[in-house]
């Protein structure tokens, strides 16, 4: 039975070096990131209370909700890839690494409080090689070329005996490398592109569907602010998805609006429990066309000041909205309705329990017992 | 599959095995200890599991993160939704439909089984000789199933397997009830039978109160749901048993004439129709059972046995002794100082204790000059050497005191054992081919605590070892298993478990019963048994409905 590196190298006449395959996620050492991406351009009032210059409690709010009304999210979006170094392959006079992954987009559904299914989950296999895997490069036929390697691939023996497939060959830069720059950080970020864009799809899905609406919103984990690369659209042409979608980060760079909001961090640190800041509005370089409202909300005491407080974001849909900022009774109610989430927490077994909502928690551990053991997807190559 | 109500799951801490697997059902799936599963199997196959553990599971890693998602102890806290939680159960393996026996697959679909299919799984189904022991009842709502069990009446009594036990708490466990709904049922299958070989009789003891002085009368307080039960699903009539003859004890002080927990008019009207009798011991005949009175008296250097021996080969003047009184009367003589004739190895002491055990028992009315049977007296021994097929004889001890109780009781089995034995002038075609010895309080007789050298205990002990070839099959009833003779239940192919207490239940004998089942055995309602037999492939849980007897509440 013929490997897969060996089928990759033969086809793309390459030379494969069967170097030592790991997960990056598994060695590397974890550096902050942050959600929230550079450039941005803020304007202090992102919302139609103009008086709110300080903060304000949700509390009454939210026990009002949670003794009579329903909860506001009925939907949880998480994505996440694991990505894995495979081998290094050598076309030409320089060295490239494959780079192959596998990646997860689950959107869960709450019907009831006991009960929490997936309603849309996606769990791609992807591998990542340098563009010029494809010798014969003209313009417009990479796509034919990876498409057709795939199928090829996809119907050696090794992935047909386990009834596997791989959904895409994603070709990365072969450009010369700058200081700092990685082929395998390319390699990574084309993963993490598809990852977005099946996210992207997702919500559209939904959209479709009609389950999005006024009573049943959706949290994304994490930022909503997509870059804008490979397959995913311009967010400003999908931004009409997002009416009902709520981004709620827990990694977030506390000075990422300091430029504009000075004292920004000591009132995020300084905000008290069940309070939010202030709605803001800004805008970033990449995306000109797409405006965010973004606050800050304490969902919980804790040692450390960050701990415990989420960045919300919402994408301003309407004209309205870009020019007076997002609805005050709505920033309330959403606040409000992730109070509300704040129990059961996931202590004890994730160490980002005080930030984490717990149905996006489960969204998360089930794109996790989705995936392929490491040992497993590492030695199919 | 049907019904499917969740997958097989095997980790690496739990694996499935040959004998057990376990498998996830949603949290609101109300299944019971005992329920039937079914699990499909490699090569199309389908496996069979009982349900023995139900566990609920969440994804909280301590107490304290159930603690901190009510915001840190806050009772009041509402949260949006419950924490992810399922069911696991573990299922013991009854069996595959294709004898496979490999673990049962991860993943694989568990489900519910119909009635055909908890039949087959736990080997009730084309039961040979079957003798209704009750019903079983699975599911619910509207997968409810409710069906009849079958014991394979040659293991409870013979020749394949012989004699029952039950035990369980007085009053709550309804054991007595339970002994008469296998008799009964007994009974009846043996009279529609024609085969002159295989017959049967019954001998019982009444031991508290009226229970069993009107066994061949109806229970009019019966509901017709209970009797629909008996005719409908368990396939019995609802007549009370038949052919019943009682004996009660003699007395000179009581109207009737008999020493008895039983109201006059009732005994006077049995009498009346020739089914009652009082029974008498006459010295002459029944001096051979004498040590039957020393059967709870420690005797470790063999003295009282002397004496019994002294007597019984009528030396010392007890060969012109012809009554109880001349009898005592004559021991009196040996328990004077000085004294010149007799066993010289026998000490004054000895004969004195001797008499002191015999004067108290003998002092009952039942140890009498002489039977009149005009009067419907009669010697015990007598009667029940004379039991007729299908016969079922009803001897009450309830009001004599514990000697006396052992004395009588003691009497009859040894009567029913030489009679087998073959030791008395009837034609073998017409002695009943089984006879059933119903005992109550099984702990006064074969006890560990009963003197190892006690004759009730040796009598018993034979027939228990013995009983199944020669036909004398014992229903014994007891509170606490544990109490009993290991010889004695070690020997009963069949076995019920009432309700008992959690002390009981974490003695030896049960150590072998699934801890969930040991639970269940402390909360088991009136009417409802945890049964063990032969041909069973688990232990089941079963029910039968309320007594066709007339019953008394007040005792």
């Amino acid at each position: 039975m013929e490997r897969i590196l060996d089928f990759i190298a033969k086809e793309t006449d390459g030379k494969n070096y069967k170097s030592y395959k790991y997960c990056f996620e598994a060695v590397e050492i974890p550096k902050l990131e942050y959600d929230d991406k550079k450039g941005i351009q803020v304007k202090n009032k992102g919302e139609t209370d103009r008086s709110l210059n300080t903060t304000k409690s949700v509390k009454d709010l939210a026990d009002k909700i949670s003794q009579t009304g329903k909860p506001l999210f009925k939907y949880f979006l998480d994505g996440s890839r694991r990505t894995y170094k495979i081998d290094d392959i050598a076309y030409g006079k320089r060295l490239y690494p494959v780079i192959a992954g596998q990646i997860g987009v689950a959107i869960c559904e709450r019907v009831d409080e006991h009960s929490f299914k997936a309603v849309n989950f996606k769990n791609p296999l992807v591998i990542s090689l340098p563009e010029n895997a494809n010798a014969q490069t003209t313009v417009g036929n990479d796509e034919l070329f990876f498409n057709n390697l795939i199928q090829k691939l996809n119907s050696q023996e090794i992935l047909k005996n386990q009834n596997l497939k791989f959904s895409k060959i994603l070709p990365y830069k072969n450009t010369l490398l700058t200081e700092n720059d990685k082929y395998e950080d390319r390699g990574v970020a084309k993963i993490q592109d598809e990852m977005i864009a099946l996210e992207q799809k997702v919500v559209f899905e939904l959209v479709k569907a009609r389950k999005l609406n006024d009573d049943s919103f959706l949290i994304k984990d994490g930022s909503l602010e997509y870059m804008k690369s490979g397959e995913s659209k311009e967010l400003s042409e999908i931004k009409a998805n997002y009416d009902c979608v709520v981004g709620v980060s827990k990694a977030f760079n506390p000075e990422a609006l300091s430029n504009d909001v000075k004292d920004i961090s000591r009132r995020i640190a300084e905000l008290k429990l069940y309070h939010r800041t202030p709605a803001f509005m800004y805008q970033t370089e990449r995306i000109p066309d797409v405006k965010f409202a973004v606050w800050y909300l304490r969902i919980r005491e804790t040692l450390s000041p960050f701990d415990g407080v989420l960045k919300i974001e919402k994408i301003l849909v309407r004209e309205i909205q870009e020019v007076e900022g997002l609805d005050s009774d709505e920033i309330d109610l959403i606040s409000a309705n992730i109070i509300n989430e704040r129990n059961p927490v996931c202590y004890g077994k994730d160490n980002r329990w005080e930030k984490h909502l717990y149905p996006v928690y489960l969204t998360e551990s089930f794109i996790k017992s989705q995936y392929l053991s490491d040992i497993h997807f590492i030695n199919l190559f | 599959m049907t019904k499917i109500i969740g997958k097989v799951a095997a980790t690496e801490k739990n694996p499935t095995t040959i004998d057990e697997f376990y498998f996830w059902t949603n949290k609101q799936r109300i299944l019971n200890p005992f329920d039937v599963v079914k699990v499909e199997h490699i090569e199309n196959s389908i496996s069979y599991g009982i349900v023995e553990e139900i566990s609920h599971i969440t994804d909280s890693a301590s107490y304290l993160s159930n603690f901190i998602s009510s915001d840190f102890g806050d009772v009041s806290t509402q949260p949006n939704m419950h924490r992810i939680g399922m069911n696991f159960v573990k299922a013991k393996v009854l069996g595959n439909d294709k004898s496979i026996y490999t673990p049962v697959l991860d993943g694989s679909k568990v489900g519910l089984a119909n009635q055909t299919e908890v039949l087959q799984a736990l080997g009730l189904k084309d039961i040979k000789n079957p003798l209704i022991c009750g019903y079983m009842e699975m599911y619910r709502d509207e997968d409810k199933i409710s069906l009849p069990v079958h014991f394979n009446s040659q293991f409870l009594i013979g020749p394949e397997g012989a004699h029952l036990n039950i035990s369980g708490i007085s009053g709550l466990a309804a054991k007595t009830s339970y002994t008469m709904f296998l008799m009964k049922a007994i009974q009846e299958q043996y009279l529609q039978k024609s085969d002159s070989n295989d017959s049967v009789a019954f001998v019982m003891f009444n031991v508290k109160g009226r229970d069993l002085l009107a066994i061949d009368e109806p229970n009019t307080n019966l509901k017709e749901e209970e009797k629909k039960r008996y005719t409908e699903m368990l396939g019995l009539t609802t007549e009370p048993f038949q052919n019943v003859k009682y004996h009660y004890p003699y007395s000179d002080q009581s109207k009737a004439k008999t020493y008895s927990y039983g109201q006059c008019n009732d005994i006077e009207a049995q009498i009346d129709v020739n089914k009652a009798f009082k029974y008498k011991y006459v010295f002459e005949d029944d001096k051979l059972n004498l040590d039957l009175l020393f059967s709870n008296i420690e005797d470790s250097t063999g003295t009282m046995e002397s004496i019994i021996n002294f007597i019984i080969t009528e030396q010392g003047g007890f060969g012109e002794v012809t009554s109880w009184s001349q009898f005592i009367a004559k021991v009196g003589e040996f328990t004077r100082p000085g004294r010149t004739t007799g066993d010289r190895e026998i000490s004054v002491m000895s004969w004195r204790k001797f008499k002191r055990v015999i004067t108290k028992a003998l002092n009952n009315a039942i140890f009498s000059q002489r039977v009149i049977p005009e009067s419907n007296e009669e010697r015990l021994r007598d009667s029940i050497v004379n039991i007729q097929k299908n016969e079922v004889h009803v001897v009450d001890i309830a009001r004599l005191d514990q000697d006396t109780q052992a004395f009588v009781f003691g009497d009859v089995i040894r009567a029913i054992y030489e009679l087998k034995l073959g030791q008395e002038e009837r034609e073998e075609k017409e002695i009943p081919s089984k006879i059933v010895i119903f005992i109550d309080e099984l702990n006064k007789y074969a006890s560990n605590d009963v003197p190892k050298n006690s004759p009730i205990l040796k009598q018993i002990l034979d027939i228990s070892e013995r009983g199944r070839s020669l036909g004398i099959i014992l229903f014994s009833v007891e509170q606490f298993k544990s109490a009993i003779h290991d010889r004695v239940k070690g020997n009963c192919a069949s076995h019920a478990f009432g309700r008992t207490n959690a002390i009981e239940i974490s003695k030896a004998d049960y150590r072998f019963v699934p801890t969930v089942y040991k639970n269940m055995m402390t909360r088991l309602d009136p009417g409802e048994y945890i049964i063990e037999h032969p041909v069973f492939r688990s232990l089941l849980n079963i029910k039968f409905p309320k007594p066709l007897y007339k019953q008394f509440p007040n005792g």
